[in-house]
């Protein structure tokens, strides 16, 4: 068990709070450290404002305090998505994006955009599909013992599909609606709002805060079903609530930002690197680390180029080159 | 969210909840004292052609019972059946009286511990949170284990001799030391009673010996009633206090173990010819 978890989250939240300070500053409008903190703390001593100060406040208010909200949650709901559902197939190297469960997920989205407009709501639409996703996944991992190739496999078979489906809405969709779509689906933060912010919340907030809740019992249900039984555990039962929880999350996540993968894998390694495997630990330092982790790479998205790169990218330039590494490993840990 | 808030709070239930428990855990200790523990009536389980029946059969409270018999007899299918882990027909497996087919997961996990003959594990857990997850049946769906809980896990370590493995992870250990964590794990369920699934398998002599040393302090020192299955006829012989001999799925002796070893009945089932000597008042088969 590695100790010493206090000065472990002091440096994460040391990190979190720098990051989120830098995101404030960083963009393409320049607004000094010292502009920020002054424009931040405005509302609290309400003091007069000049024309600079407005420009300021408008920038920090209401384009970019929306969009490291929404980095936040959306980073803090894929990671703890990805860190539950690894226990759930028993296997560190799965996540949300490899199951299909982001792929269902997008395609429920596009469905709706497309061709349901505000009849069904895009959250719902992507909830649906993503959960036949993870359900057919997890149906034939256990008809053929979950082990991590057939696992892989019936993900990307199940991600093939939805991708086939999508394909088939994006010809079938206006150009102006497959403009809107395209744009949508390679993932960003550029269009958050309050008002994307306020229809995100709710959902994700409320399944993180009920999953780390269940975080221990998590470490049981990454034991064998049999043995899982034997403890004590109505494993289905439990097996599905993490499935409704963590589903609900990546889907919402989704259907506000496009598909960004990998944070689901990289963030919960992350995590047990530095305090272990006990997800009683795990799950809390993991919703944290997603928020920082996908903040600064909407830091890099939106500030390395003039033009700003979709966030997707990066996470998968880390993500992919870890899975590939850790699926090497995986064939020397010890598994019983 | 700060740890050090998620260990005070669970230091705070520990006390408040510590008393309640102890009177709980008596009133239970009360209802499982019945002369025979365990009873099988009409059992029948089937899978992939092989068939499990068994007519009556009961296992004596406060025992070792050891069920043996040749390999595919269906010794480890008998002994899931009285765990509660294969879906058997209701009202043939009766824990002093109470149907086992119809109790919920987490009242069952409190009557019966099972240690399980294979294991592997996807995540590499501490021994001691290890442990605890062998609490899960006493607390419910949204708690964390309290500081009451890691306090029994601790203890059940030392009884089976590991006191100084909490920290160690589970990767570390030998075939043995994780044979002795699993029991350990079983004994945080705090069950009357505990199956265990060829606990010496794969381990040496002195291992093997240790873990039996180790069932017949349960029974001597904690009452439990134990059933494990061995393949070893003449450590089976020493140690259990009652065997269980099956072949092909039926039982085909059952009693004190100088009732059930014979010449005969050996050279029946297992097709081979065998003598029984006895040394210093034990009996021993010799090929």
């Amino acid at each position: 068990m590695k100790r010493g978890p206090a000065w472990v989250w002091m440096i994460v939240a040391a990190g979190f709070l720098i990051i989120f300070f830098v995101s404030l500053i960083l963009g393409s409008y320049r607004l000094s450290p010292k502009v920020v903190v002054r424009t931040i703390l405005s509302p609290l001593f309400s003091s007069s404002r000049e024309a600079s100060a407005e420009v300021a406040h408008s920038i920090i208010f209401y384009i970019r305090l929306p969009r490291i909200f929404m980095a936040i949650i959306v980073g803090c709901a894929l990671a703890l998505s990805g860190a539950s559902l690894q226990a759930l197939f028993r296997n560190p190297l799965v996540n949300e994006y490899l199951l299909g469960l982001s792929s269902g997920a997008a395609f429920g989205a596009a469905l709706s955009l497309v061709f349901f407009g505000p009849k069904i709501p895009v959250q719902i639409s992507a909830f649906i599909f993503s959960l036949v996703a993870v359900l057919v996944v997890l149906s034939v991992s256990r008809s053929t013992g979950g082990s991590i190739v057939s696992l892989l496999l019936t993900g990307v078979i199940v991600s093939a599909f939805f991708s086939a489906l999508l394909t088939v809405i994006e010809y079938l969709a206006s150009p102006y609606a497959l403009q809107a779509l395209f744009f949508w689906l390679m993932g960003s933060f550029s269009l958050a709002g309050w008002r994307e912010v306020a229809m995100t919340v709710p959902a994700i907030f409320i399944a993180s805060f009920l999953l780390l809740l269940f975080r221990w019992r998590l470490n049981l249900l990454s034991l064998s079903e049999e043995e899982g039984r034997s403890l004590g555990i109505n494993v289905r039962r439990e097996k599905l609530l993490v499935i409704g929880l963590a589903t609900l999350m990546t889907s919402v996540a989704v259907a506000a930002v496009g598909i960004i993968g990998w944070i689901g894998l990289i963030v919960p390694h992350l995590a047990r690197m530095m305090v272990g495997a006990d997800n009683r630990r795990v799950l809390p330092l993991t919703a944290v680390l997603g928020a920082t982790i996908l903040l600064a790479a909407d830091d890099l998205a939106r500030s390395l180029t003039s033009f700003e790169i979709p966030v997707g990218i990066f996470t998968s330039l880390i993500g992919i080159p870890l899975f590939i590494y850790l699926l090497k490993k995986s064939a020397r840990i010890w598994l019983g | 969210m700060c740890p050090y808030f998620f260990e005070k709070r669970e230091m705070r239930e520990g006390r408040k909840g510590e008393k309640e428990r102890d009177e709980e855990k008596k009133k239970e200790e009360k209802m499982y004292v019945s002369p025979f523990l365990i009873e099988v009536r009409g059992l029948e389980f089937s899978y992939n052609g092989f068939k499990l029946e068994v007519e009556a059969l009961s296992f004596p409270a406060g025992k070792i019972t050891a069920i043996i018999g040749p390999n595919g007899a269906g010794k480890t299918t008998l002994l899931k059946c009285l765990a509660g882990l294969l879906p058997i027909r209701r009202r043939t497996i009766f824990y002093d009286s109470q149907d086992i087919a119809s109790l919920k997961e987490p009242v069952r996990a409190r009557l019966i511990g099972y240690v399980p003959q294979e294991h592997s594990l996807a995540f590499n857990y501490s021994v001691l949170e290890f442990v605890v997850m062998g609490r899960a049946a006493h607390l419910s769906l949204f708690s964390l284990p309290s500081a009451r809980d890691l306090e029994i896990a601790r203890r059940s370590l030392e009884y089976v001799g590991l006191p100084s493995f909490a920290r160690r992870t589970m990767s570390e250990l030998s075939s043995g030391e994780r044979r002795l964590v699993l029991i350990a794990r079983s004994l945080a369920q705090e069950t009357p009673v505990l199956l265990l699934d060829e606990p010496t398998t794969f381990l040496d002599l002195r291992h093997g010996q240790e873990i039996l040393e180790l069932v017949r302090r349960l029974t001597r020192e904690r009452g439990k009633t134990i059933i494990l299955t061995l393949h070893d006829i003449n450590q089976a012989a020493h140690y259990a206090d009652n065997l269980v001999l099956i072949n092909e799925g039926q039982v085909v002796s059952s009693g004190l173990p100088g009732e059930v070893l014979s010449e005969e009945l050996i050279e029946k089932v297992y097709g081979l010819k065998v003598s029984l000597v006895e040394i210093a008042g034990r009996r021993f088969i010799l090929l």
